[in-house]
């Protein structure tokens, strides 16, 4: 899901945000055919290839560099991950981060600006001037596209945050490459019209990805909140409002006989449900966990029963926080959880290793 | 040799803190130029044999930025 949403954001306005610096480097190493092109009463302009290849270069090498940044950053991430409360530090650090600097795009307060990072000085003149020193070679374009990873913009920021808070490698690559892959096409088509877009759309553009970067950093928090096993989190307090409106739970094919399979009687599960044979079943579905509240008895022990069923999102990443255990759960199966007994009252969270989906014992 | 702080009303990314900078190759005299996104500022040391203030400010307005004035 965060694949694609970084993909759109880097094809809504990514390029646009990007494109006051790195633009502006490639332009003037480009200056010498773009000074020809544009200059009054030139009839016609150079060969179409003999722009747009240096302009190919300069992206392509953006792209492989951004996508081994994002690699990188990935597998710090997934080193950073040890327990799950640590990951969930880590994205609601990220989370911050991102709604910061969202506030900051919008310009709410300029305490805001201090969640950009602005490249040092002598990083950002040494690559103006390898632009202007040097010829429009794609020799040159494809050092300055991949030095842009020095330079990044206020989104490809926030997009690097969302690569570490990835904790995987490659989902950290998939993500960094999506977004430059979607920022690409208008990169490409304003340097190679040499145009610019108007500066009142450009400030559009900027605050629609503002709010995208605020919703971003708002779920980064909640998935933290939601995988600490907080008390407050937007899925918990909503989640019986969400309840009531929920369809009727779709049992997994053939599951293993358990009362709370059965639609027909989804009510029990809002009532104890007695445990004869010491087992609670949970279906662990590709859109989240099936009851994801249900009541259990209090002061007994019992087996969670985890199934899945061709089910390949991250809820296979099982985690109870408040009683640190972890499992990572077979596409297809089933794996007993074993659940000491828990006085009459207590809520277990559960959710999956990125906190984005979540469900809850409750102990009656 | 003058170092003067510009205060500069609509710095309103990391970049335009950048191109701010890039004066430095367009501009004659100039020493040593550091634009702050966070602060808002753009110090300049110039020589003022060279180019006059009221010159950096023209050039920093062309770029789209204005200099603000206490």
């Amino acid at each position: 899901m965060n694949i694609w949403i970084a993909f759109i954001t880097g094809l809504t306005a990514g390029g646009i945000s990007c494109l006051a610096v790195q633009g502006g480097l490639l332009a003037s190493s480009l200056a010498s055919q773009l000074e020809q092109d544009l200059q009054p009463g030139r009839t016609s302009g150079p060969r179409p290839p003999q722009i747009a290849r240096p302009i190919l270069f300069f992206l392509l090498a953006k792209l492989i560099a951004h996508t081994l940044l994002g690699f990188l950053l990935g597998l710090l991430g997934s080193v950073l991950q040890l327990t799950a409360a640590t990951r969930a530090v880590l994205l609601i650090a990220i989370g911050i981060f991102m709604v910061g600097n969202g506030l900051r795009m919008l310009n709410v307060h300029p305490i805001f600006r201090y969640f950009a990072f602005q490249p040092p000085s002598r990083i950002t003149r040494f690559l103006r001037r390898r632009a202007k020193g040097g010829q429009a070679s794609s020799l040159n374009a494809i050092l300055l596209g991949a030095l842009t990873i020095f330079i990044p913009c206020g989104v490809t920021q926030s997009m690097l945050a969302l690569a570490i808070g990835t904790g995987s490698p490659w989902e950290g690559a998939a993500i960094l490459f999506a977004f430059i892959l979607g920022s690409s096409p208008i990169f490409f088509a304003a340097i190679y019209f040499a145009a610019r877009l108007g500066a009142k759309l450009e400030r559009v553009f900027i605050k629609v990805v503002a709010v995208v970067v605020l919703l971003l950093g708002l779920v980064s928090i909640e998935n933290g909140l939601v995988l600490a096993g907080s008390p407050v989190s937007f899925s918990r307090l909503t989640r019986p409002l969400f309840a009531q409106l929920a369809p009727p739970i779709q049992p997994v094919p053939n599951p293993p006989a358990n009362p709370l399979l059965d639609p027909a009687d989804v009510e029990q599960a809002l009532t104890p449900t007695p445990v004869p044979d010491g087992v609670i079943t949970l279906n662990v579905l590709n859109s989240g966990y099936s009851p994801n509240s249900q009541i259990v008895p209090a002061n007994e022990d019992f087996e969670l029963h985890l199934i899945t069923q061709k089910t390949y999102s991250c809820a296979r990443a099982f985690v109870i926080p408040g009683l640190n255990i972890e499992v990572m759960l077979p596409e297809t199966g089933s794996v007993a959880v074993d659940i000491p007994a828990q006085p009459a009252g207590t809520v277990l969270q559960y959710a999956c290793s990125m906190g984005m989906y979540s469900g809850e014992l409750v102990f009656k | 040799m003058i170092k003067k702080i510009f205060r500069i009303a609509n710095m309103e990314c990391p970049a335009c803190a950048l191109r701010l900078e890039g004066l430095e190759d367009d501009l004659p005299g100039i020493q040593q130029i550091n634009a702050s996104y966070h602060k808002q500022t753009l110090m300049v040391a110039f020589d003022e044999t060279v180019i006059r203030e009221a010159e950096i400010v023209a050039a920093v307005g062309k770029l789209g930025y204005t200099v603000r004035t206490e």
